[in-house]
């Protein structure tokens, strides 16, 4: 470390902090001085291929079982993440429709839980931002309110796409997404591989190639194998952050710090810094996703050019949200789904269904006697999201009317969405939440507390998107 | 999110199977299972000689298919249980066609189905049978 007083400190080097830093450092003189603290390392891409096909590579030390990362109470109830240079955008799969203008108003709306501080409008310019950062694909003609074309072409449509498309118009479209849909200058285009975790080609959209030119930057210092998990406060003011590198303590000071880590980790370290705010690491969760399987008679399903083919909205938006959850549908090219029946092998369409769910205060984050691992206690659904699925069965074979259907299968829930979305929840009043609109804690206002972790209900869509929005707005309105 | 399961076995049909470990302990007497239940379920291909063997070989290499797994393939073919009420079943059938030429063909069941190294889509030359890489966007017709 070059010097322990600093003008930023960021944790974390995934979305929510690269974001950030990117706004940020468009705002502020050259003479900034940015410290940023990434507990992982650098696993290029590149390496991490080698590892998928079996072949050594000395990178993979860096690879941090996610089990080991955390106390998991109930691990029926799983939340993989991946930590390191670039976070979960090296295990994200890509998926990037913006929230509905409605997930911003819950209470407004359909008197559920509370509205966020910010709706739509104020992220909407941000929303381009982050599209045009990650080089999004997608359509013309969305569920929310969106001018113009993406900045790369909408994936193609399957025959069962085109259909349900023409049936319900703009409810049901072509995935936003950050799988390419053409090669870019650092990505190649989607080749609709059958994983996208390490994408196969490198057509999703990852911290390592965004080419978004933050970690090049003079004014940043990074640091891997930094280990935060403290803050020294004083009169509601961060002073110190505390840190382990190579088993050794450390801690430097900065005029601002942004907390940039995942919810379990944020959360950890504002309570090991006595953050006595009682909704700090409460009601965290993520989207329940299930699968079903349609079985489509004489009709293959084929054409579509990445995983995730589609979104449909359906099921989404509407008074209903009143009483039970509401579910986007994600149409899959999932190979993993063929029929092994003579002439209808590829007869089927799969569908993930993703219903939002609640901020639940069963549901915590808190310490453990070890100051690096957080504990994790997940205690269970709402009924909210249990009544959406009920309503799904009912629905689903009109909505999919228009389709030659045989049957469906429904499979059980999933065990994770990869989202990890509440704990440090987004508030005007400061007695209902932790961070206030610019994402700046209640207390500490020199702290912000970035990414999902943030939502002050969950949506039903996929979080990284808004996050990354989120964060373009908070350094945009304070720097 | 990984969605690649190999052998999650929820029980052979409504019941399950009881099998004494000790009866088929010999992997080439499972291998030789498998391979024959690949052969009847796929009578009607015309599947390159040695290439289901080959392709149950490796298959079994793969360290997710513990041994109780594969204790079960003998019974299977004997009681004649059907894919769909067998999950390992159904998958050691997937993980064949999706690791052949089968798909790259479309499907043509008079061509000779060729084995090209078991599914994965780091390392196999097969695409997702699904994809536009096989049925561009100019061959599907419109709605």
């Amino acid at each position: 470390m070059q010097n322990n007083e600093y003008d930023l400190i960021v944790v974390g080097t995934g979305f929510a902090s690269s974001f950030f830093l990117k706004k940020y450092l468009s705002k502020v003189g050259q003479s900034k001085r940015v410290l940023v603290l990434e507990r992982g390392n650098l696993y290029p891409h590149a390496e991490r291929l080698k590892v998928k096909r079996g072949e050594y590579s000395a990178y993979q030390k860096f690879e941090e079982p996610w089990e080991n990362a955390i106390n998991n109470i109930n691990t029926e109830k799983r939340w993989p993440f991946t930590t390191g240079y670039g976070g979960c955008s090296n295990c994200w799969w890509g998926c990037t429709p913006r929230f509905m203008p409605s997930d911003f108003k819950m209470k407004t709306l359909y008197g559920i839980e509370q509205d966020w501080p910010v709706d739509y409008n104020d992220l909407d310019a941000y929303y381009y931002e982050a599209e045009e950062l990650m080089s999004v694909s997608g359509p013309e003609g969305t569920p929310f309110p969106r001018k113009g074309k993406y900045p790369l072409p909408p994936h193609t449509f399957s025959l069962v796409d085109k259909i349900l498309h023409k049936t319900y118009g703009n409810q049901y479209i072509s995935q936003p997404t950050a799988r390419a849909s053409r090669s870019t200058s650092s990505r190649n285009s989607c080749m609709a591989s059958s994983t996208c975790d390490t994408c196969p080609v490198n057509a999703k959209f990852t911290i390592e190639n965004s080419n978004i030119g933050v970690y090049e930057d003079h004014r940043i210092e990074l640091v891997y194998g930094a280990q935060v998990y403290s803050l020294e406060t004083a009169n509601d003011v961060v002073r110190k952050i505390y840190y382990i590198k190579d088993d050794k303590e450390y801690k430097a000071s900065a005029e601002v710090v942004a907390l940039g880590a995942n919810p379990f980790f944020n959360t950890n370290i504002l309570l090991n810094a006595g953050d006595k705010n009682p909704l700090t690491g409460r009601g965290f969760g993520e989207q329940l996703g299930m699968q079903v399987l349609i079985y489509l008679d004489n009709m293959s399903n084929v054409g579509g050019s990445t995983w995730v083919n589609a979104n449909g909205y359906m099921l989404y938006d509407g008074a209903h949200r009143k009483d039970f959850a509401a579910c986007l549908m994600e149409v899959s090219n999932a190979p993993y789904n063929i029929r092994l029946e003579r002439g209808k092998w590829l007869n089927i369409a799969s569908f993930r269904l993703l219903f939002e769910d609640l901020p639940q205060d069963k549901n915590y984050i808190t310490t453990t006697s070890n100051k690096l691992i957080p504990e994790v206690n997940f205690n269970g659904r709402s009924e909210y999201v249990l009544k959406g699925i009920e309503n799904m069965k009912e629905k689903l074979p009109g909505i999919l009317s228009c389709l030659p259907v045989e049957k469906l299968k429904y499979l059980e829930p999933f065990p994770n969405e990869g989202h990890i979305i509440g704990g440090t929840r987004m508030s005007s009043d400061p007695k209902l939440g932790v961070v206030d609109k610019h994402l700046i804690h209640h207390q500490y206002r020199n702290l912000f507390v970035l990414g999902a972790g943030a939502f002050t209900t969950y949506s039903a869509s996929n979080p990284t998107l808004t996050l990354s929005a989120l964060s373009l707005f908070a350094a945009d309105k304070t720097f | 999110m990984k969605r690649r399961r190999f052998l999650l076995l929820i029980g052979v049909g409504a019941g399950g199977i009881a099998i004494p470990a000790s009866a088929y302990f010999l992997s080439s007497t499972v291998k030789e299972y498998a391979v024959l239940l690949i052969k009847r379920e796929f009578h009607y291909l015309k599947l390159e000689e040695g290439s289901v063997e080959k392709y149950v070989n490796d298959y079994f290499q793969y360290p997710s298919n513990n041994l109780m797994e594969k204790l079960k393939w003998k019974a299977m073919y004997y009681l004649n249980i059907r894919p769909d009420k067998a999950n390992s079943y159904f998958e050691l059938l997937k993980y064949y066609l999706l690791s052949t030429d089968f798909f790259i063909n479309k499907a043509d069941e008079t061509k000779i189905v060729k084995y090209l190294g078991l599914y994965s889509p780091y390392k196999s030359p097969v695409p997702n049978p699904f994809s536009f890489v096989l049925y561009p966007p100019d061959k599907i017709r419109e709605a």
